[in-house]
């Protein structure tokens, strides 16, 4: 579960998330939309403690991310925007690694990384240098990396980009199935579709304010839009009739 | 097209200094003003040497002429090697090297921006070490500005055929074995030849030139003094040109500096006609990663996980086991340098046995800031990995504090043992020097990760952006200033045990306690002060 109050964010004069209220429970995939610069990255950031928050609190698993950090991460698994890993370990020694640092017992090791990276389908690049790998199986490796240590809650920015289509259906049963089995997902993504099929609920913000959250009927009420899919509410919600006439300079 | 490539780095440039704040204004003044400082200072050496050369009857000036050749001929050969390392960079790992490639730009272009980009960064820093030496011939000789003009005006095409050198050797070799691979042989090869290099100007033992006991023998090779020093290199171009500005015969000088541009001209166009068949073959294969399995046992790890990561990541990095190389060749010269010390009494060798705690510890100091201070930095951007895990920053220094401080006790070791073995120190000064040698390579390691932490770049392309950074220069300065109190604080000590020796004054036990007190006090605020503000600093890094 996650729970955020009065979430504020500035940097200097800027203030890239302006009070953020949440709540996501055990079994839920929350989508988190927004247009670029509208401050989800760092909201991310502020849940997985990658940064400070200016106000407010976040709980992770009931463990405050600020106060009980160790414990907040420990019950966390993050994949960032931009999955780098050191290029100069193997993928297996990766999953290692990670196993090691999230206190994964040796015998669970030997069993989950070659499952992992079959599942995957790494095959045999698993012994090779992740240097040489692509931007989606780094992608997957850091997916593999979070179920090594089967967290509670799972935090995912932009989790499809680069995956093949194959990869992609896998990661999506993949949350699914977590879903089920009580791990809370929290996912920013631009892709509407996956959204709209995959969460149970969704919230678009805006300039740091959330506009709207809810499922998608909640969402279609919210924004009056009754009957719409999930991208001409958000059009509707950030700016339609603008994006209309930006299609005058084409 | 190249202009407008070129117009970018101006426009970069001129976006980065208007958005400059007061702070970094500052900053950068107090940097322009430390470089003055040193440029002066090196000057003011030069000056001095070339003086006490310039007195020497019959081959003063012979020598002071004989000295600017060789100084142009390590400088040549020292901006080759470099741009053999930068043109690696720059012409084939470039991050803008995806758009400039994609761009409806010819081959040629993108090779003379990015070659031009190789040339400057190469040659630069070593050309800017030439014009206080050349300031202090001009002095010596008693010679005009006309003088400097002369060598400001030759020294692009000069620097610019050295640079050519090494980029055209990168881009045949690249073109020959287009692969990954050649860019860890050229890292170990241009290291093998710094180390080799340094070590065979050492080995030559140039001070013999200005000790007077030697003179004489310099006095038998006068011919020698006045042969050309590797004629056919622009290296003596340069000095004949320059030679010739000095005496006044500019008709020699213009002849000299016509080669230089046209030699340099000529070079660069063949680099370029060469790069439109060659540089994209390069290019291509050097993308290609090469494949090699690695079985992982799932034996039970011997040290903490981090730990684990920093050995097998350090040793996969060929360019560690370059700079590795240049390290052993470091030792290897310190040591030889030692032994070479014209020293006749036990007491002199003692007192350098002592002294050792100041230039060994220099020497530890600069292994830090290659290898400790960026070691938090160099994370990089895979710093989330750690930030999400449940370990606190404390745990991190710690576990890179271990991994940086056994090599660097090893070879503190190496250098205190082996220089109070040569040196024959006394059992007192012995113990004491290597003593304070070891205290002073854990101080200055726990420095290092205190400082890196302190002014983390996890963002950068390569590390000698963070050495090079504002926190290299601080933990440098700060790891100095540590050293040159402890020297102090030691002093005591030591002052008592030779007085004690000529039977002056027997050993006053309070002022030894006191020194122990104020050296144990020094240890406790350069471990704890930078290792607090680091862990700090990097606990709040946004």
């Amino acid at each position: 579960m996650i729970e955020i109050e009065g979430l504020v964010k500035r940097f200097g004069s800027y203030t890239a998330v302006a009070g953020l209220d949440l709540r996501v429970e055990s079994g839920e995939i929350f989508g988190f939309l927004g247009p670029n610069g509208a401050g989800k990255t760092t909201t991310v950031k502020l849940i997985t403690g990658l940064l400070k928050p200016t106000a407010g609190r976040v709980r992770v698993a009931g463990f405050d991310v600020a106060l009980q950090t160790l414990q907040a991460k420990r019950a966390m698994g993050l994949v960032p925007d931009e999955p780098f890993v050191y290029p100069k370990l193997t993928g297996t020694e990766y999953l290692r690694f990670v196993g090691e640092l999230y206190g994964v017992p040796l015998a669970d090791m030997r069993k989950r990384v070659p499952e992992l990276l079959e599942m995957f389908e790494f095959g045999s690049w698993g012994a090779e240098l992740v240097e040489s790998y692509s931007h989606g199986m780094r992608q997957k490796l850091v997916l593999a990396g979070i179920l090594l240590h089967d967290p509670e809650v799972l935090v995912l920015d932009e989790p499809m980009v680069g995956l093949d289509p194959k990869s992609a259906r896998l990661v999506k049963d993949i949350f699914l199935k977590l879903a089920g089995r009580g791990r809370t997902i929290f996912m920013c993504t631009h892709i509407l579709g996956i959204a709209e099929k995959l969460c149970d609920r969704i919230a678009i913000m805006i300039e740091g304010k959330m506009a709207a959250c809810g499922t998608l009927e909640e969402l279609q009420v919210q924004a009056k839009k009754g009957g719409l899919d999930l991208e001409e509410i958000f059009l509707s919600l950030t700016g339609g009739g603008e994006y209309a006439a930006l299609l005058r300079y084409l | 097209m190249l202009a407008l490539l070129l117009r970018r780095r101006a426009r970069s440039l001129g976006n980065t200094l208007r958005r400059f704040t007061r702070y970094e204004w500052t900053r950068n003044l107090a940097f322009f003003c430390a470089g003055l400082g040193l440029l002066y200072g090196l000057h003011h050496g030069f000056y001095r040497l070339l003086s006490y050369l310039t007195a020497i009857e019959l081959i003063g000036v012979l020598l002071m002429w004989k000295l600017t050749a060789m100084m142009l001929l390590m400088t040549l050969s020292m901006v080759t090697v470099s741009s053999l390392l930068t043109s690696l960079t720059t012409l084939y790992y470039s991050h803008d090297l995806c758009f400039l490639m994609k761009a409806p730009v010819s081959l040629r272009t993108v090779f003379l921006d990015k070659s031009l980009e190789s040339a400057f960064f190469a040659s630069w820093m070593i050309g800017l070490i030439l014009a206080p030496y050349v300031l202090a011939v001009q002095r010596v000789a008693h010679l005009g500005w006309s003088f400097f003009a002369a060598f400001v005006a030759v020294l692009p095409p000069f620097l610019l055929l050295a640079a050519s050198f090494g980029i055209g050797f990168t881009l045949l070799l690249l073109y020959l074995f287009p692969s990954s691979r050649t860019r860890d042989v050229v890292w170990v090869f241009s290291s093998l030849s710094l180390s080799v290099m340094y070590g065979l100007v050492r080995f030559a033992q140039p001070e013999r030139l200005i000790r007077p006991d030697a003179l004489k023998v310099v006095a038998e090779y006068l011919g020698f003094l006045q042969a050309p020093t590797a004629a056919y290199l622009p290296s003596w171009w340069l000095a004949r040109g320059l030679q010739a500005a000095a005496r006044g015969r500019w008709g020699a000088y213009a002849r000299d500096a016509a080669i230089l541009w046209g030699a340099a001209l000529a070079v660069y166009a063949v680099l370029v006609a060469l790069a439109g068949a060659t540089y994209f073959a390069g290019y291509s294969g050097a993308q290609e990663g090469t494949l090699k399995k690695r079985v992982h046992s799932y034996s039970r790890l011997r040290v903490p996980p981090l730990l684990w990561k920093e050995w097998v990541t350090f040793l996969r990095d060929v360019k560690n086991w370059s700079q590795m190389l240049l390290i052993g060749g470091l030792v290897f010269v310190y040591l030889f340098s030692i032994r070479r010390l014209p020293l006749d009494s036990p007491d002199l060798r003692s007192l350098i046995a002592f002294l050792n705690v100041g230039t060994a510890g220099f020497v530890i100091a600069a292994l830090g800031l290659r290898f400790t201070f960026p070691s938090v930095s160099l994370e990089g951007k895979a710093w989330w990995i750690l930030r999400c895990a449940p370990l606190d920053v404390s745990q991190v220094m710690r576990q890179k504090f271990a991994f940086s401080a056994v090599p660097t006790l090893a070879v503190t070791l190496v250098l205190g043992l082996m220089t109070n073995q040569i040196l024959d120190a006394d059992h007192f000064t012995a113990c004491l020097s290597l003593g304070a040698l070891l205290s002073v390579a854990l101080v200055v390691c726990a420095m290092g990760i205190g400082f890196g932490a302190l002014f983390p770049r996890f963002s950068v392309e390569n590390i000698h952006q963070i050495e090079s950074s504002l926190g290299g220069f601080v933990y440098m300065a700060a790891s100095l200033f540590y050293i040159m109190l402890t020297l102090a604080i030691l002093a005591w000590p030591m002052q008592m045990h030779f007085s004690q020796r000529f039977g002056r004054a027997a050993w006053d036990w309070r002022v030894a306690a006191f020194a122990v007190a104020a050296w144990l006090a020094l240890n406790g605020v350069a471990l704890a002060l930078p290792w607090t503000l680091g862990r700090k600093s990097l606990e709040n890094h946004e």
